[in-house]
């Protein structure tokens, strides 16, 4: 066994610890495996982005058929949003061409995880083409001059 | 060995015609248009790709197994769709296998229509078009047909493969790229593409009905945007936003 192991050059070694590495990426890429609906809350998740400049960070939530006057973001903790919308009317998995699976969907909910600091309380939001945008001013750090 | 990617035909497949790929991409625009034109021109399914690179998924439509990855044919038109998102690792024998598949049966064009990821998407009302073509001609042919060119730039994932493997063997390809959302469904930017594959083929297609059901479009294609959305991020699709150095 140990004369097997010395055997293998570094190379080997390093190649092995790529491809572990490769796998563990793929496996952290891999699409939610868990649906975009549940049928207990009657709530479809929608289709979100998180994108982040030198001032603020920006969520974005596609948001089709919501109704605009029902869009509610909520900040839940310093670093967490939660986004909601009625949809302007009822969609079931019959209207979607599925027939063996039953339920309804009558909002839009998701969450969204901030990943850097922000200040919730000056949070904006607009929204237009169907699409939500919220934008979170990001902390500002204390300013150092030069000596 | 048993060939990776495999085109099996189910109908005579038509000779020197114009083929459309619309795999899923930034936006679903190229799916979204690629299907929509299928539809509006009554399209028949005449091949589909089997490979073991690709997941083990088969589609039930009207209580029928599908492959996921088909071609719709008629006289003059070829189009490819994939109603999964291609895994990256399986893209590039995937492309060529259409390419070499195309060339086999003496197609005159590949034509692929694809999104042009915007970041003020949500300010711009009618989506503008920009072209690439594998050569000096279809270049020619583009600006004749009133098409602004992209002179500069990257593009990343199939319509960029198509055109690699077009150059090597000589066929002429072209890309319609429409602004649009990087991460959701765009039926407005596939609109605007159909247009300007019209204008390059000649072909009627209204695009009115799919502009109706853009919010349905977009309800429905949610989750294999999701899936597309992984891929995307592993090939460097956000590359497209970089500026290329060229000295």
């Amino acid at each position: 066994m140990y004369e097997e192991r010395r055997k293998r050059s570094a190379f080997e070694i390093m190649r092995e610890y790529m491809e572990l590495l490769d796998a563990w990426a793929d496996e952290l890429l891999e699409s939610p495996g868990r649906p975009s609906w549940d049928i207990q809350s009657c709530c479809l998740e929608p289709l979100c982005d998180i994108s982040i400049t030198a001032d603020e960070v920006v969520v974005t939530a596609d948001l089709p058929y919501a109704q605009p006057e029902t869009i509610e973001v909520e900040a839940v903790g310093h670093d967490l949003i939660e986004i909601s919308a009625k949809i302007k009317r009822k969609v079931g998995f019959g209207d979607l061409g599925i027939t063996h699976r039953e339920g309804e969907f009558s909002s839009f909910r998701s969450r969204a995880r901030i990943p850097v600091p922000v200040e919730t309380d000056r949070m904006k939001i607009r929204f237009k083409r169907g699409i939500l945008e919220v934008h979170l001013p990001r902390k500002k750090g204390h300013r150092i001059r030069i000596e | 060995m048993s060939e990776a990617v495999r085109i099996v035909e189910k109908k005579r497949i038509p000779s020197e015609a114009i083929m459309l790929q619309g795999l899923p991409d930034v936006g679903l625009v190229g799916l979204i248009a690629t299907s929509y034109i299928i539809s509006e021109l009554n399209l028949d399914e005449i091949a589909y790709v089997d490979s073991d690179l690709l997941p083990p998924i088969v589609v039930l439509h009207k209580g029928l197994p599908h492959a996921p990855l088909r071609i719709y044919g008629n006289k003059d038109l070829i189009a490819a769709i994939s109603e999964i998102a291609v895994p990256v690792k399986a893209l590039h024998r995937i492309m060529r296998k259409l390419v070499d598949w195309a060339e086999s049966k003496n197609v005159k064009m590949i034509l692929s229509m694809g999104g042009l990821p915007v970041q003020n998407r949500q300010d711009i009302k009618e989506p503008k078009v920009f072209a690439a073509g594998s050569s000096d001609d279809s270049l020619k042919l583009l600006r004749e047909k009133g098409l602004e060119i992209l002179n500069e730039g990257f593009i990343v994932g199939p319509q960029a493969l198509t055109m690699r493997y077009c150059v090597e063997r000589k066929l002429t390809a072209v890309a319609l790229l429409a602004q649009s959302f990087f991460n959701y469904p765009d039926p407005e930017a596939s609109a605007v593409a159909i247009k300007k594959f019209a204008q390059i083929t000649g072909k009627k297609v209204d695009v009115a009905d799919l502009l109706e059901k853009g919010e349905e479009i977009r309800l429905r294609a949610r989750d294999i945007m999701r899936r597309t959305q992984s891929e995307l991020s592993q090939m460097k699709k956000s590359q497209e936003y970089d500026l290329p150095l060229y000295v």
